[in-house]
């Protein structure tokens, strides 16, 4: 048995946006005190690690552990019919293996969708020993963001004891971003050693946006060449990580 | 005799072809390469055919022809075509093309009248065909046995029998019950017959290698032929040499390095990314840049589809020698990028002026007598090709492979084209 219900649709939708910005199947573990998800995208470029204790929900009720397994976008397709402040509630008919989506606000909605094979691989997180982490805010992350990708389809992140440079290169233009530590943007700043590497820009602007939606800080931690990692601080409980894989450059 | 023929170019009626492409053109440059037996292309073109039957003229007894007002001329002309069919088959859809030669005119406009209903001839040099490869093949035939059809490019990611977008996994999948007449296929410039031996379910067809150019220029035509050594040139030697696959006649094909061909390793033209197979499938196949999905090269889709070992040699079928034009290895050594420049054409003439023909230069001529008409860079670079110590950064979606003579500088050739390698996480478990 496996049912939640959350008061105001925005918090799953939101949080299905930023899943379906990399994987297409979710298989969510379900437990009695909460629900998780860690998934890679098809690529095995970047990585999502979910998890919602079972407080954030107005109602929450899982009996014994099980996974569950959906398409995520069809989700989606269905969260968004949900207005603001609308409840929704999410249950699993464990006979059927169907999932239902019962909407209620102005008027009721219940739709359902199948569930689908869940996943048995054990995504295993990065093993890294990052030395730069630095906090700020996801407004400015994301428009630093921006910034480089209107000249490149990738970026270098590189830190000092000072300051964030986002450096872009592309064929005819370049862009430099600089963050200070302490201004508005970038509000911490610890570097063990001066460390910089390079990320598709596509991923992060993807993950920065959706992230963005649910959370107003985002803590990036990185080394020379190793994968990123960038947590975005959520507004209730529960956490959001992703993992990003390196660009090695060649020249 | 020994004959060398491409039988698969295409005529000025095919799209993005030179507007020069002239039958007399064709015969000229076909002989500066050093073919003497060259395909007509497009026999099915209205346009085209009017031209073939004005200007060629038909050597008797052999069903094939020759430029009417060049008697002096070695080059012999068959009667080719390339179509492509479009159909469904098993709720996805097939786009496959395919070669047909056919010995003579008579048979050639029986051919066009039978297609015709298919689809509009005249739109295209190479026309669509709503019809099955099968139905296609039933009906070339029904027009004469001596007729031959084949897939063609076998290989590349679209429009080919074992295309990676809307190709087959078998030859018999695609021609059903008219696989019995199917003798041969065409590696395509992307592969060579080393990969096509690592599937055992290919041994039974003979492998030829055309050039399928657009353009006359020698870096084009002949860049992929066939070698015979035949006791005449004509249509029923040539066709029945591929059908018996007896190596006493089919002695071996040309073939660039598959490295050279446009699609031979995974990638997006656009996102300048190129992976070898094993690349490729650590990032699922997916983009690292756009994140959609790849242009799968020819060098996956055989690894795919292989039962047997990279290396694999059966016994009893026609070798092959790996080539690159020779314009190429002269701008390669000049470094210039145009292989049309000044330059470029000066050495080639001179070198072609002395020892008669482009193959000649590239298979037969001596290290010494290179040197006595180019500067010994040059000559190098023509031997080396010949033995095969040159590297060729792969070619991808679209993108023709580079030639580096200068091993140290390959990794500068290569770098434009992924500036970035992407990694992926399990890199770091």
């Amino acid at each position: 048995m496996f049912k939640l219900k959350v008061s105001d649709a925005k918090l799953l939708r939101d949080m299905a946006t930023a899943i379906s910005i990399l994987v297409d199947e979710a298989t969510f573990k379900i437990e009695p005190d909460g629900m998780k998800l860690r998934a890679m995208d098809p690529s095995r470029v970047a990585m999502i690690d979910f998890e919602w204790p079972k407080t954030i929900f107005e109602e929450y009720e899982c009996a014994e552990p099980t996974k569950m397994c959906i398409n995520i976008s069809e989700l989606l397709k269905l969260l968004r019919r949900a207005g603001k402040d609308e409840a929704v509630e999410l249950s699993l008919d464990e006979k059927t293996g169907r999932l239902q989506v019962k909407i209620t606000g102005k008027y009721n909605r219940n739709f359902t969708m199948p569930t689908l094979e869940a996943s048995e691989e054990e995504v295993p997180t990065p093993k890294i020993n990052f030395n730069v982490k630095a906090k700020t805010t996801t407004q400015g992350l994301s428009q630093a963001i921006e910034d480089a990708q209107l000249v490149s389809d990738h970026v270098r992140i590189e830190a000092d004891s000072e300051k964030l440079i986002l450096n872009a290169s592309g064929d005819l233009m370049g862009a430099t971003i600089t963050l200070q530590k302490g201004s508005d943007t970038l509000l911490d700043l610890e570097a063990k050693e001066n460390s910089k590497a390079t990320f598709s820009l596509s991923y992060l602007t993807e993950i920065i946006k959706a992230a963005s939606a649910t959370s107003d800080i985002a803590t990036l931690e990185f080394s020379t060449d190793m994968p990123i990692r960038i947590d975005f601080q959520q507004t209730k409980e529960g956490k959001l990580t992703f993992f990003l894989a390196p660009r090695i450059e060649t020249e | 005799m020994r004959v060398i023929a491409d039988l698969h170019i295409h005529s000025r009626y095919s799209r993005a072809t030179s507007q020069q492409m002239t039958l007399g053109e064709i015969a000229r440059f076909a002989r500066i390469k050093g073919l003497n037996l060259v395909g007509t292309g497009d026999f099915t073109h209205p346009g085209w055919f009017k031209e073939i039957r004005e200007t060629l003229a038909a050597e008797s007894d052999t069903n094939l022809y020759r430029v009417a007002t060049d008697a002096a001329s070695p080059v012999r002309f068959m009667l080719t075509t390339e179509v492509c069919t479009i159909f469904d088959s098993r709720g996805s859809s097939k786009k496959v093309h395919h070669v047909i030669l056919t010995p003579s005119m008579e048979t050639a406009v029986q051919v066009n009248d039978s297609l015709k209903r298919y689809g509009d001839l005249a739109e295209d040099g190479r026309p669509i065909l709503n019809m099955t490869a099968a139905q296609l093949v039933e009906e070339v035939v029904s027009v004469s046995a001596e007729n031959m059809i084949f897939p063609a490019h076998a290989w590349t990611p679209w429009f080919s029998v074992f295309g990676a977008f809307s190709g087959f996994d078998s030859v018999e999948e695609c021609y059903e019950d008219m696989t019995r007449h199917i003798y041969t296929l065409e590696t395509g410039l992307s592969s060579d017959p080393s990969m096509n031996w690592r599937l055992s379910k290919l041994d039974k067809f003979a492998l030829v290698s055309n050039s399928d150019c657009h353009s006359f220029w020698p870096w084009r035509i002949g860049r992929e032929a066939n070698v015979f050594e035949l006791k005449e040139l004509s249509y029923g030697e040539v066709v029945g040499a591929i059908r018996s696959r007896d190596v006493s006649r089919f002695k071996f094909t040309i073939e660039t390095d598959p490295a050279y061909g446009k699609y031979h390793w995974t990638g997006h033209r656009n996102c300048s990314v190129s992976l070898s197979p094993q690349e490729a499938q650590k990032l699922g196949n997916v983009c690292p840049v756009c994140r959609r999905k790849l242009t799968k090269g020819v060098e996956q889709r055989v690894e795919e589809l292989a039962d047997r070992p990279v290396g694999f040699e059966p016994a009893g079928v026609p070798s092959f020698m790996r080539l690159l034009p020779l314009s190429e290895i002269i701008a390669t050594v000049l470094g210039v990028d145009s292989l049309s420049t000044q330059a470029v054409w000066k050495l080639y003439n001179l070198l072609v002026g002395r020892f008669g023909d482009e193959y000649t230069v590239l298979i037969d001529a001596s290290k010494d007598a290179l040197v006595e008409v180019v500067d010994a860079a040059v000559a190098d670079a023509i031997i080396r090709v010949r033995e095969g110590s040159v590297r060729v950064v792969p070619g991808f979606d679209g993108v023709y492979g580079k030639l580096v003579l200068d091993l140290a500088a390959a990794r500068a050739v290569e770098a434009p084209r992924g500036r970035v390698q992407q990694l992926n996480l399990a890199d770091f478990w």
